[in-house]
């Protein structure tokens, strides 16, 4: 879990005030968090970029016009836009996510990984793809836990508050998902070694 | 006396939900109980491999994130 010496609502607020390096600071702090979530449900690289460009231009028309609720946590809230608008998508478009070949085309991931091999950073990418869609697998009410409490970074009260059980029982699902998901991995023979698979 | 911790605890210590006082005392019951840090060596990997299926949007989608928010007023009058 990262610390970060200046809050998401201090970034906020001196964006508010015209600071469009704090915007930065913020889009850049969270933007693998709300990516994965799109993209965990879209599965393609280039439409979950268009959708995370849309959910920022929600939250941009939502912080200048002055209607961004305060009281809230930004990541949750922003997460929520985003994961809303990937659902939409897919009912607009008629169609449910289907196993759609992962691109993997990311100038990104490219400059990381710059001095792995071609071949080491192909079954780093097909490891991590692997682990994806082990995630989606999941029962229901565990993925759901995992992704609140992992990617929107919500505490295990928020979430017990925001599904309607208890603490405990938030935490028994999250238990239950992370079981699984070494249960999963150990079954798929996924050997994760952080000495193989460098960040 | 060494106090005794389940799993639920041992997550929210890993997503440092615990307080201070409990931080200390897992850490105490860390040290005798070879279950436990074995419990806890497991969720952490597992919850490190979450860390590490993240994807990363191009730097080109972030920039016109950016360019949005710097050209807001344009969008807002037009």
């Amino acid at each position: 879990m990262r610390k970060y010496s200046i809050s998401d609502s201090e970034l906020i607020s001196l964006y508010k005030n015209g600071n469009e390096e704090a915007f930065a600071d913020l889009v850049n702090r969270h933007r693998n968090k709300i990516f994965t979530t799109v993209y965990m449900i879209v599965k393609d690289q280039y439409l979950a970029e268009d959708l995370l460009q849309e959910t920022y231009i929600k939250v941009v028309n939502t912080i200048k016009s002055g209607r961004y609720n305060e009281e809230g946590k930004f990541l949750p809230w922003v997460t929520r836009i985003a994961h809303n608008l990937a659902i939409d998508h897919f009912r607009k478009a008629k169609r449910y996510p289907t196993i759609v070949m992962e691109d993997g085309s990311n100038v990104f991931n490219s400059l990381e990984f710059s001095e792995d091999s071609i071949e080491s950073q192909k079954i780093k990418e097909d490891t991590h793809a692997l682990l994806r869609d082990l995630i989606k697998e999941l029962p229901d009410t565990q993925k759901e836990v995992l992704m609140m409490r992992h990617y929107m970074e919500m505490s295990f009260q928020e979430i017990a508050e925001a599904t309607g059980v208890s603490i405990n029982t938030a935490l028994g699902r999250m238990r239950y998902a992370l079981i699984n998901l070494k249960k999963k991995m150990i079954k798929l023979n996924i050997a994760y070694d952080k000495n193989l698979y460098p960040k | 006396m060494i106090k005794t911790f389940t799993q639920n605890e041992l997550i929210r210590y890993i997503y440092q939900e615990t307080t201070k006082e409990e931080n200390t005392e897992i850490e105490t019951a860390l040290i005798f109980d070879d279950s436990l840090s074995n419990d806890l060596s497991e969720l952490k990997q597992t919850v490190l491999a979450l860390d590490d299926v993240e994807k990363s949007p191009s730097k080109f989608c972030i920039e016109k994130i950016l360019d949005y928010s710097k050209t807001y007023e344009e969008h807002a009058v037009n």
